[in-house]
């Protein structure tokens, strides 16, 4: 039985928790009126916007964790998306197999950036940055500065396999984590990723086949991003070019503040998305503080910062 | 030895492309005058409204026959990347230059530039005002935005809470934001509740316009100085048009179709299509001693609610389909 301070993802939890009670006090309202922060209907609305990063963040978590980084996510979301809204609106192909190529997509863009890494031998942040620009120019070709308005073509009311639309994207993301954390942490293919990040020559001679696992740690990366771009084009009803620009940013800050370590060697899935809704709180709750708008970005970035200095100082601690 | 093969090969190449490009401009002069050659730079490609400014810019290159436009921006709103555009225009002695300032304060400098080496400049959309451009053609952003403020007002019986929605940095959203606060301040019934920055984001306007609605439940009206929220039906999706009403830059689809069913309230229209034309008209003109008439060029905004939308869709596919 683990102790329960051992749990690495005990840390991000506590912080959420502590963001949640702040603005719940912050945002107490007066005179009896409802709660405008803590109702349902809001954390379903965090729950909703946080997974467009949170499925991302899950492979970008496995690629930082196997001692890798990807900047190409915001970009492959992109494009899968705007590949599927083309196939559905302007091919008039049905919305599942469209959006089934758009993850196709994704997955062709991480088997590139394993060849780039593993065949080519160009270091990840080159590879991913590359293919950052190659998924987004492409998405602008297919484009062509205009984007594809996937809302006008879905049905009001629609309810995929009978669920309201709204609860789609967290149940992917929440059963993506789950599946996720599974397959680290009780097969061995996770534990083979923990040994490539934590020391690749000594994974190497115990006969791991590192060039396998990081092949699929990018090819997940690659297909869960295009799920997110599916994820973006329903939740948004739109595919265009510029959409998720310099989301990979906001990813590889989840995977961070929930204890992966860009190092290599550690880190958690479930940490990753339990990280998108701790910006997802901020993204909802400052916004709701008046005159805060414009004070956001500083916030977070402060946010960053003092959530990895607290991590290192626990883990010091811990070891 | 093989390395100078290559080089001359490669050479010869290029030089065969540029040929081919340039064959069917020059074959296309109708007109029998001097072949012009005119940069339009809108402040991006993906912003989907420039589109129908192409659209204009090319349609009347055709009509003169001897003007070639070269469309050039930066893929996504990033002002040095258009500076740069507009610094490699200066340098490939094109005829004339028709630019949407994404900052008009940092272009001045590079425009005065091209004016200063002969190259005539005139803005459309968004103003550059303090550099010496011959004349800019659009909207007046201050009186639109005061146009928004009064319908709001007018649609609220003078009382309610209003949120607004603008993105920090263009120079002409910060003037259409000056105009609305200035016609809302002259009913002090209105109060503004919040000013939300969504960064250029449609996904965060669409995430803010949900925030703000929940936080706000007798919000009495949305005004977005910009077109974000009614690019997708998904924008407006978390707002009760019986509560709340909507009031919007641009209308382009699915625009139209959210004021037919009532979503949104009041629309209003930029003169697309004439960003483009009246651009190349000014520029045609300038080149021939022909001076704009007046600095600014006033296009005027086309206010569309349910009443005229039906007329304002049949104008509009006449612009689009040119005939």
């Amino acid at each position: 039985m683990k102790k329960l301070w051992e749990i690495r993802e005990l840390s991000t939890v506590v912080i959420l928790v502590l963001e949640i009670l702040f603005f719940t006090w912050w945002l107490w309202p007066e005179g009896g009126r409802s709660h405008p922060f803590l109702n349902w209907p809001n954390a379903l609305l965090i729950l909703k916007y946080s997974s467009i990063y949170g499925i991302a963040a899950v492979g970008a978590a496995i690629v930082i964790i196997s001692g890798g980084i990807d900047l190409a996510p915001g970009a492959v979301m992109a494009l899968a998306g705007v590949v599927g809204a083309q196939l559905y609106v302007v091919q008039g192909w049905g919305l599942g197999p469209s959006m089934t190529m758009g993850v196709i997509v994704g997955l062709l863009s991480g088997l590139l950036t394993a060849g780039l890494i593993v065949l080519v031998k160009l270091p990840p942040f080159i590879a991913t940055l590359g293919m950052m620009g190659v998924t987004r120019g492409i998405a602008f070709i297919i484009t062509e500065g205009q984007y594809f308005d996937v809302s006008s073509h879905l049905i009001g009311g629609w309810r995929p396999m009978g669920l309201p639309a709204d609860w789609v994207a967290p149940i992917i993301m929440v059963t993506t984590a789950l599946v996720f954390h599974v397959f680290m942490t009780t097969f061995q293919w996770g534990r083979a990723v923990f040994s490539v990040g934590g020391n690749e020559t000594a994974a190497l001679f115990s006969g791991i086949a590192v060039n396998r696992i990081k092949t699929s740690v990018y090819v997940i990366s690659g297909v869960l991003a295009a799920v997110s771009g599916v994820v973006l084009v329903l939740v948004q009803g739109q595919g265009k070019a510029d959409l998720a620009t310099g989301y990979e940013l906001d990813i590889i800050a989840s995977a961070v503040v929930g204890g992966a370590s860009l190092a290599g060697g550690r880190g958690s899935v479930i940490g990753a998305v339990l990280g998108t809704l701790i910006f997802g709180v901020l993204r909802n709750a400052l916004p709701q503080i008046p005159g805060a708008t414009f004070y956001d970005r500083l916030i977070v970035g402060l946010v960053v910062i003092v959530i990895v200095v607290v991590d290192q100082l626990l883990l010091k601690k811990r070891s | 030895m093989r390395r100078v093969v290559l080089a001359v090969v490669v050479l010869v190449g290029l030089a065969g492309c540029s040929g081919s490009k340039e064959q069917p401009s020059n074959a296309a002069g109708g007109s029998g005058g001097e072949r012009l050659r005119f940069a339009v730079i809108p402040k991006a490609l993906d912003i989907p409204v420039f589109n129908y400014a192409k659209i204009g810019a090319d349609r009347q290159a055709k009509e003169y026959g001897n003007v070639d436009i070269l469309w050039n921006a930066p893929a996504s709103a990033d002002q040095l990347k258009q500076k740069e555009i507009l610094e490699s225009a200066i340098t490939q002695r094109v005829d004339g230059i028709a630019i949407s300032s994404l900052n008009g304060d940092f272009l001045t400098e590079t425009i005065n530039k091209a004016i200063d080496a002969g190259i005539p400049v005139v803005t459309w959309d968004s103003d550059a005002p303090k550099s010496k451009r011959y004349a800019f053609y659009g909207v007046d952003d201050y009186a639109s935005g005061k146009i928004m403020g009064d319908e709001a007002i007018t649609l609220l019986g003078g009382k309610g809470k209003v949120a607004i929605i603008t993105s920090v940095g263009a120079t002409n959203l910060q003037r259409r934001l000056d105009g609305v606060k200035e016609s809302l301040a002259k009913a002090p019934g209105i109060q503004i509740v919040e000013v939300y920055d969504i960064k250029e984001d449609t996904v965060r306007c669409a995430e803010l316009i949900a925030t703000g609605t929940n936080r706000y439940p007798d919000l009495a009206a949305w005004i977005s100085v910009g077109g974000w929220p009614v690019f997708t039906r998904n924008g407006t999706a978390a707002v009760d048009p019986s509560k709340t009403k909507f009031i919007s830059f641009d209308t382009i689809q699915p625009a139209l179709d959210l004021l037919r069913e009532g979503k949104v309230a009041v629309l209003l229209g930029q003169k697309y299509f004439g960003w483009g034309s009246e651009s190349v008209k000014l520029l045609y003109d300038i080149k021939h001693g022909k001076m704009p008439p007046q600095p600014i060029i006033d296009s005027g905004v086309d206010v569309v609610t349910k009443e005229n939308v039906d007329d304002y869709q049949a104008k509009w596919k006449k612009m689009e389909s040119g005939s």
